[in-house]
């Protein structure tokens, strides 16, 4: 079916499907992870970080398989479950797309879905992905990101204010604020010499109004990604099929994330690999996702760089990559921010784990979880670029060892949350490039790494 | 923990209502005071669960069933209660919501469960809601806390309203605390908007809201 009349489809269903209370769907996504788990025997290998069990990732595969067929998504605003059969399930997965253009003229970059150890590299969304910026300094910022020949597409932060004025969600400011994102963001591909890079943005905006204001021909186009998140756990509503709507009507591409929380009701590991996994699948399933997205989060670090979530989050990403051909990517969440190597040991070993795991894109860094402001910087950017470059000529056992030799560099900073320094303080203002000392650090930590054997070029 | 109350501590460990309803009228009929009950079995055992979940030993899951399980026995053992008689210690009473604007709930939903192992009483308001929705919560549910959460820059103004609502009124002043937390909400900005307290994580909500009570 094409997308909009799939779009219906998922409109009756959230009119059609089950009524259930809020906190017994909650109890039913408890209920129906714990079961697949011990069903599908899924245990993961301690040891690693990496998957390494080809066997697992099928089981994982088609434990959420069973399980978004049994729990399906819930649409808050109707009370009730959208659910699909496995036939369907397995039938929607499909048709989906295996490969995408974004962007236009000559910026314009093939994303194409990859398998585990692909050699293919995945491209690179370089960009703080909707951390708070000041609105004096937005164009430095995604610039600094945009210039870096490594980087392919862009996601930039989120306007503090507009115009001055603090932006207030639901009011005409919100309106506002999605309309300079946009004249903003044109501003900076342009001086960074990159009219046509896809991008996508409107983080901002929790509401569907501020969204749909500037998703059309003259904000967010066609060949840019719209993206929108779903609500943990597994759940929807109508403000978020509106966003949807409109970007299956601009025929744009949907470009949806869902972030599991990693003990929260999927449990530990196993149920966090799972849920990832069917999260993925309903995107695409339920919200005819171009591109499937996720950063899975630390319940109490807010970051996805930690041994935990990186297993689940191999184990998940090796399942779709070896059983369908979705789109996926990842965003790196560090918690380490610019000015310290601890971001770039975190983004080492989750640039390597995802690539090596099957993802077609991966965005990021969002430096210090992006919860300090404008603690961003193009010059991380640059360093994911290499990684993922690197990682592709890698297998998962070499893979395994170069992301715990990472892992060893910042396991003990991830309490401490090393934040760095914003952006103003690493950068020159007027010439947007790094500063020297973040220069050094940069530099000394890609010599490191090529001394373990990463092939960095 | 104390070994007599064993049983009633497996059942809330592994969310069984009805074994902790058994075990805990077992205990009240053969004497137990109800106080005892709570205060030397229930409360170490949340607490404990508690601390476990803030090391991730269990999860969420863990802690929403070994709270349902004592939320039943409370229940249970009320009609055993003698007159005057405090079932248990209540830390103090919090309302707790995402704001207006924010219809993130998981993270409200962490630290509600931390709270509750932790001898809160809490009254979840939702996500979405208005400050003054928020504030006329707490005056009927006579609460000591106000505790909100934000995920979304942009619901943080209505944060703020919230925090300036209750400073410029001094009933409300003197009768709320104000306890914010969420992706956006740093301590400096909880410092800069005079929130009466912060917490980074459930963990800290926890700390700080024992603290607004004590002080």
């Amino acid at each position: 079916m094409k997308n909009t009349t799939r779009l219906l489809d998922i409109v009756n269903r959230s009119l059609s499907g089950p009524l259930v209370e809020e906190d017994a769907f909650n109890r039913q996504v408890t209920q129906g992870i714990r079961r697949v788990v011990k069903e599908y025997q899924i245990q993961i290998h301690s040891e690693h970080i990496i998957n390494q069990d080809d066997k697992l990732a099928d089981r994982t595969w088609q434990a959420a398989i069973d399980f978004l067929a049994t729990c399906g998504v819930y649409n808050q605003s109707t009370g009730r479950v959208i659910l699909h059969s496995q036939k369907e399930i397995l039938g929607a997965l499909s048709s989906a797309p295996d490969q995408v253009w974004l962007g236009s003229g000559t910026d314009a970059v093939l994303e194409r879905c990859r398998t585990v150890e692909d050699a293919l590299v995945p491209l690179n969304m370089g960009s703080p992905i909707g951390m708070a910026i000041p609105e004096e300094l937005f164009i430095p910022i995604m610039q600094s990101y945009i210039q870096e020949p490594l980087v392919d597409v862009a996601c930039p932060g989120s306007l503090m204010t507009v115009q001055g004025q603090e932006i207030r969600v639901g009011s005409p400011l919100e309106i506002l604020a999605a309309w300079e994102e946009v004249d903003l963001m044109r501003i900076a591909l342009v001086r960074a010499g990159r009219p046509g890079m896809a991008w996508t943005g409107l983080v901002l905006s929790m509401s569907d109004a501020g969204q749909l204001s500037a998703v059309n021909p003259l904000g967010l186009k066609s060949s840019d990604m719209h993206t929108f998140g779903i609500i943990s756990e597994q759940k929807a509503n109508f403000e978020i099929l509106n966003k949807l709507t409109q970007s299956i009507r601009m025929g744009g591409i949907v470009d949806p994330y869902a972030n599991p929380i990693y003990g929260g009701f999927g449990g530990g590991i196993e149920g966090q690999a799972v849920l990832i996994t069917a999260a993925m699948i309903a995107l695409s399933v339920v919200f005819m996702a171009t591109c499937c997205g996720s950063s899975p989060t630390h319940p109490f670090h807010f970051n996805d760089t930690g041994k935990e979530v990186m297993q689940a989050t191999s184990l998940a990403f090796q399942a779709l990559a070896r059983n369908s051909h979705l789109l996926t990517n990842l965003t790196i969440t560090p918690v380490g921010g610019p000015g310290t190597k601890t971001l770039l040991y975190e983004t080492a070993a989750f640039g390597i784990m995802s690539t090596v795991s099957g993802i077609s894109r991966i965005l990021g860094p969002r430096a210090a979880t992006g919860a300090f402001p404008a603690h961003c910087s193009g010059l991380e950017a640059r360093f994911s670029g290499k990684i993922l470059h690197a990682a592709s000529k890698l297998d998962r056992m070499r893979a395994e060892e170069l992301v715990q030799r990472a892992y060893a560099c910042y396991e003990g900073q991830l309490d401490k949350k090393p934040h760095g320094l914003p952006f103003q303080e690493v950068y020159d203002l007027n010439t947007i490039q790094p500063l020297s000392e973040w220069q050094r650090l940069y530099d000394e930590t890609i010599e490191e790494m090529i001394g373990w054997g990463l092939p960095i070029d | 923990m104390n070994g007599k109350f064993t049983i009633l501590e497996q059942a809330i460990r592994s969310g069984d209502i009805s074994g902790g309803i058994a075990e805990a009228s077992r205990l009240a009929e053969s004497g137990e005071l109800v106080f005892s009950i709570f205060h030397e079995g229930i409360e170490p055992c949340l607490k404990d669960i508690g601390d476990k979940f803030g090391r991730l030993e269990v999860f969420l899951p863990e802690l929403i069933e070994a709270a349902d399980v004592v939320k039943a026995v409370q229940e249970s053992l009320k009609s055993y209660l003698k007159a005057g008689e405090v079932a248990q210690t209540q830390k103090g009473r919090i309302v707790l919501c995402t704001i207006q604007g924010d219809i993130h709930d998981i993270g409200k939903n962490i630290v509600k469960a931390m709270l509750e192992v932790n001898g809160f009483e809490v009254q979840d308001l939702g996500v979405n809601v208005s400050p003054m929705d928020a504030i006329q919560a707490a005056k009927n549910f006579n609460a000591d806390i106000i505790a909100i959460s934000s995920l979304m820059l942009t619901s943080l103004p209505y944060v703020k309203d919230a925090i300036e609502m209750v400073k410029q009124n001094e009933g409300y002043r003197s009768r709320f605390k104000i306890l914010v937390g969420g992706g956006p909400v740093s301590r400096d900005w909880a410092e800069k908007a005079q929130a009466d307290g912060y917490g980074d994580d459930a963990i800290e909500a926890v700390t700080q809201a024992t603290h607004l009570i004590a002080n």
